[in-house]
């Protein structure tokens, strides 16, 4: 299912007119680091997971991580959006360091105030959604910008009402996500993420989930935030997606980045032995 | 004694049994919230605490429980027990049901989705508004069936208080029937236990429903 | 101890709702039970939380006055005797329902008469007002205004509901409190929840024989006779009890084992026959 013609693929992604230009639709400024990992370690018990990563992501730039499962891909994102706590190495947003690694190898996450700041710089996506069921498509959106930002309430529907829109679920307002497709209630949980103003949103396998048909229309969205130059970090399989869409692809296997670079390069001409028996098994 | 005279008679004790099963959940319901947190809570005596309690009040008779909670104090302390009754019925029924409705939410919470509060916690929710926001209403849709069950169960176990010479309306009944020779008050009993049911029923009905807006 | 054996014992009550049924292997012919040996059963149904007549003893087996002199009776006649332990509120449905032949546990005929076939009363008994010794109460009068415990239908409870018993006095009391047995009652009366116990004159005494400091009003509030109370269509098994009982007070037995509850020796009623 992962095997999809790359021209298909471009036309299905084709942007349309009229995209909303919002926060995210700046020019796109690389000298502004937006996150900084710095030998990122993590074991689960005996099982070292990820072995010194290094991971940078400027603004505007759309890195795609891609490698076999259990290759720690997610689990680097998890550590990114702290869902897991890293046991050695350094995380800074922009200019606030998130963690501080002792000499003695010891690490320090900050302070709750300062947690709570830099939380609100990064959204994530997950592969199940994880819409919340008992509230609206709306009320999804909503709430944690009036709830948790303190935003105005009237303010927060009308840009929500907008997100939805271009989620293309502009009829949907009302519904509740049982009541939607998996491809929809992922674009609403995208409309959710972004509802937060983040300056960079992490997507944790967001099609896995997905039939390939409801795959089409989540990629479509993401391929429109890339045209917009939001900053994205984008956890994958989706080979020819990541391909045509990422500034930077990262192959992961191991725990460890095996290669890096623009997708042609790490896709038209692999270096590394790993990556080429990665593609090759994707190929066939 | 006529049908009519029983019914008024025992029509008391039904205000009795209504008035300790309205108590007792206004009590347990919101206690037995504390009681999961207490069990949950990162200090260990507390949490073993709660446990040993939520093992006592489910494995042991409520009958026996309210004799402890009635006589204990005069035992213990020679306190007199007088007008000490209907406190003891209630601390009794409520300590009791609010183990059974800790053990209820606590499953409840338990069976809520890890991605239910990883959400949560990228979008910013304190712990605070993640519980009341997001987990608390989908629990309470969740436990409201076994809710529904332990409800019912506590209507008929209203009949217990009668270990403490309470006059419920289970009471009355052996009462009137044992001194008229009649087996009319245990029916007249057994139709007000079954309205009873069937307003309670279809209250946590009406509620379920009114919750079925999501799945 | 004590406190907790009665304690105890009130559970204990509770559970015998959940016994008292009738064993295997028997079955029913014109006469009654009988089991395949083809001797006559007779069933014996009683309260377990009436003594001195019928209660678990200090061995943890069913004792009490009815049920020795039961079981005295049953080897007179050569019958089998079999134990058919209520609640006490449950008798006219075990009675009814076939589970046991009599009710036979210090059963008031008084006010029943027309409900039972009954045999010879055996025993006198008499209702009083039971206080803590230095209590104010000191005649019925002084009820007034008291909380008085009662257990749920015994006589003394229905003599304070009869119009034409002590209904009037029961009035007169701040409330009376139906407690399921004595014991739990009796404990009320000591942790200072009510002011006195209405209760037959012999269960009273047993009570005050496990607890100083408890005596009886002088008055009493009215008097009675214990019988065995049969299914009144079965009279043919009342007489043959009647004439066993009259036997057992001519060779002794009746004598020899009230002479074993000294609490109630002196109200036994049955006289040797006449020669």
């Amino acid at each position: 299912m992962n095997e999809r013609n790359n021209e298909t693929l471009q036309q299905e992604y084709a942007v349309p007119e009229g995209i909303q230009d919002g926060k995210n639709g700046n020019e796109p400024n690389r000298e502004r680091v937006i996150l900084q990992m710095s030998n990122i370690r993590k074991s689960f018990g005996d099982l070292h997971v990820l072995k010194n990563i290094d991971l940078s992501v400027r603004h505007g730039e759309v890195v795609s991580i891609i490698g076999p499962s259990g290759s720690g891909k997610s689990t680097l994102l998890r550590c990114a959006t702290f869902l897991e706590k890293i046991d050695y190495g350094e995380i800074i947003y922009l200019d606030r360091k998130a963690t501080i690694t002792s000499h003695s190898g010891k690490v320090f996450y900050t302070g709750k105030a300062e947690m709570k700041e830099i939380k609100k710089y990064f959204g994530l996506v997950f592969q199940q959604f994880n819409l919340f069921p008992h509230h609206s498509v709306l009320h999804n959106i909503m709430d944690a910008p009036v709830e948790v930002l303190k935003r105005d309430k009237k303010e927060v529907e009308k840009e929500a009402r907008v997100l939805l829109e271009k989620m293309g679920l502009a009829d949907k307002a009302d519904s509740y996500p049982c009541q939607l497709s998996g491809g929809q209630q992922q674009r609403v949980a995208i409309a959710r993420a972004l509802a937060m103003k983040p300056e960079i949103l992490f997507f944790d396998e967001p099609t896995s989930a997905l039939d390939p048909e409801l795959t089409i229309e989540v990629l479509k969205i993401i391929r429109k935030l890339a045209e917009e130059n939001m900053t994205m970090v984008i956890v994958t399989h989706e080979m020819s997606f990541a391909a045509g869409v990422s500034n930077r692809v990262i192959f992961m296997d191991g725990g460890v980045i095996v290669e890096e670079g623009p997708p042609d390069k790490v896709f038209g001409d692999p270096k590394q032995e790993r990556t080429k028996q990665f593609l090759k098994s994707y190929k066939e | 004694m006529s049908f009519w005279t029983m019914l008024t008679t025992m029509a008391d004790g039904m205000l009795k049994t209504i008035l300790l099963f309205a108590l007792t959940l206004i009590g347990s319901i919101p206690l037995g919230m504390v009681v999961v947190f207490l069990k949950k809570s990162k200090f260990k005596p507390i949490a073993w605490l709660t446990e040993a309690y939520i093992a006592v009040m489910r494995g042991t008779p409520l009958m026996l429980q309210l004799l402890v909670w009635y006589f204990g104090p005069y035992y213990l302390f020679g306190f007199s027990t007088r007008g000490f009754k209907f406190p003891a019925l209630l601390i009794g029924f409520i300590l009791n049901y609010a183990a059974y409705f800790a053990e209820i939410y606590r499953s409840g919470i338990d069976s809520m989705p890890i991605g239910q509060y990883e959400a949560a916690e990228i979008l910013g929710y304190s712990k605070f508004a993640t519980f009341m926001r997001i987990i608390l209403p989908q629990v309470i849709k969740r436990v409201l069936p076994a809710v529904t069950n332990e409800v019912i169960t506590l209507v008929k176990d209203t009949s217990l208080a009668s270990a403490l010479a309470y006059s419920e309306v289970f009471s009355l009944a052996k009462q009137i029937s044992a001194s008229q020779t009649s087996f009319l008050p245990f029916l007249i009993a057994g139709v007000f236990y079954f309205i009873a049911n069937y307003v309670v029923a279809w209250i946590m009905k009406r509620i379920e429903k009114s919750m079925q807006y999501y799945n | 101890m004590k406190k907790l054996l009665a304690l105890g014992l009130s559970v204990l009550t509770v559970a015998c709702l959940f016994t008292g049924c009738t064993g295997a292997g028997q079955v029913l012919d014109g006469d009654g039970m009988v089991n395949e040996g083809g001797t006559r059963v007779f069933r014996q149904g009683f309260d377990l939380d009436y003594p001195p007549y019928s209660y678990i003893d200090d061995n943890g087996e069913k004792g009490g006055f009815d049920v020795e002199l039961a079981q005295a009776l049953c080897e007179y006649k050569g019958w089998t005797y079999e134990a058919v332990p209520f609640n006490w509120d449950a008798k006219d449905a075990e009675l009814n329902s076939g589970n046991c032949d009599c009710i036979w546990s210090g059963f008031t005929r008084n006010g029943r008469e027309d409900d039972y076939a009954w045999s010879i009363s055996y025993s006198d008994n008499t209702q009083m007002i039971m206080v803590p010794d230095g209590s104010e109460i000191n005649t019925l009068e002084d009820l007034t205004g008291k909380i008085v415990g009662v257990q749920t239908a015994t006589s003394a409870y229905e003599l304070l509901n009869d119009e034409e018993g002590q209904k009037e006095l029961c009035d007169t009391f701040k409330s009376l409190e139906i407690y399921d047995t004595y014991t739990i009652a009796f404990n009320d009366l000591q942790s200072g929840g009510i002011d006195a116990i209405a209760i037959d004159v012999t269960s009273g005494q047993y009570l005050m024989s496990t607890k100083a400091g408890y005596h009886f009003l002088d008055e009493a509030l009215g008097s009675e006779q214990y019988a065995i109370g049969f299914r009144k269509d079965d009279t043919a098994l009342r007489d043959e009890v009647n004439e066993a009982l009259q036997a057992l007070v001519d060779n002794g037995t009746y004598d020899e084992i009230g002479k074993k509850y000294p609490e109630i020796y002196e109200f036994l009623c049955l006289k040797p026959s006449e020669k």
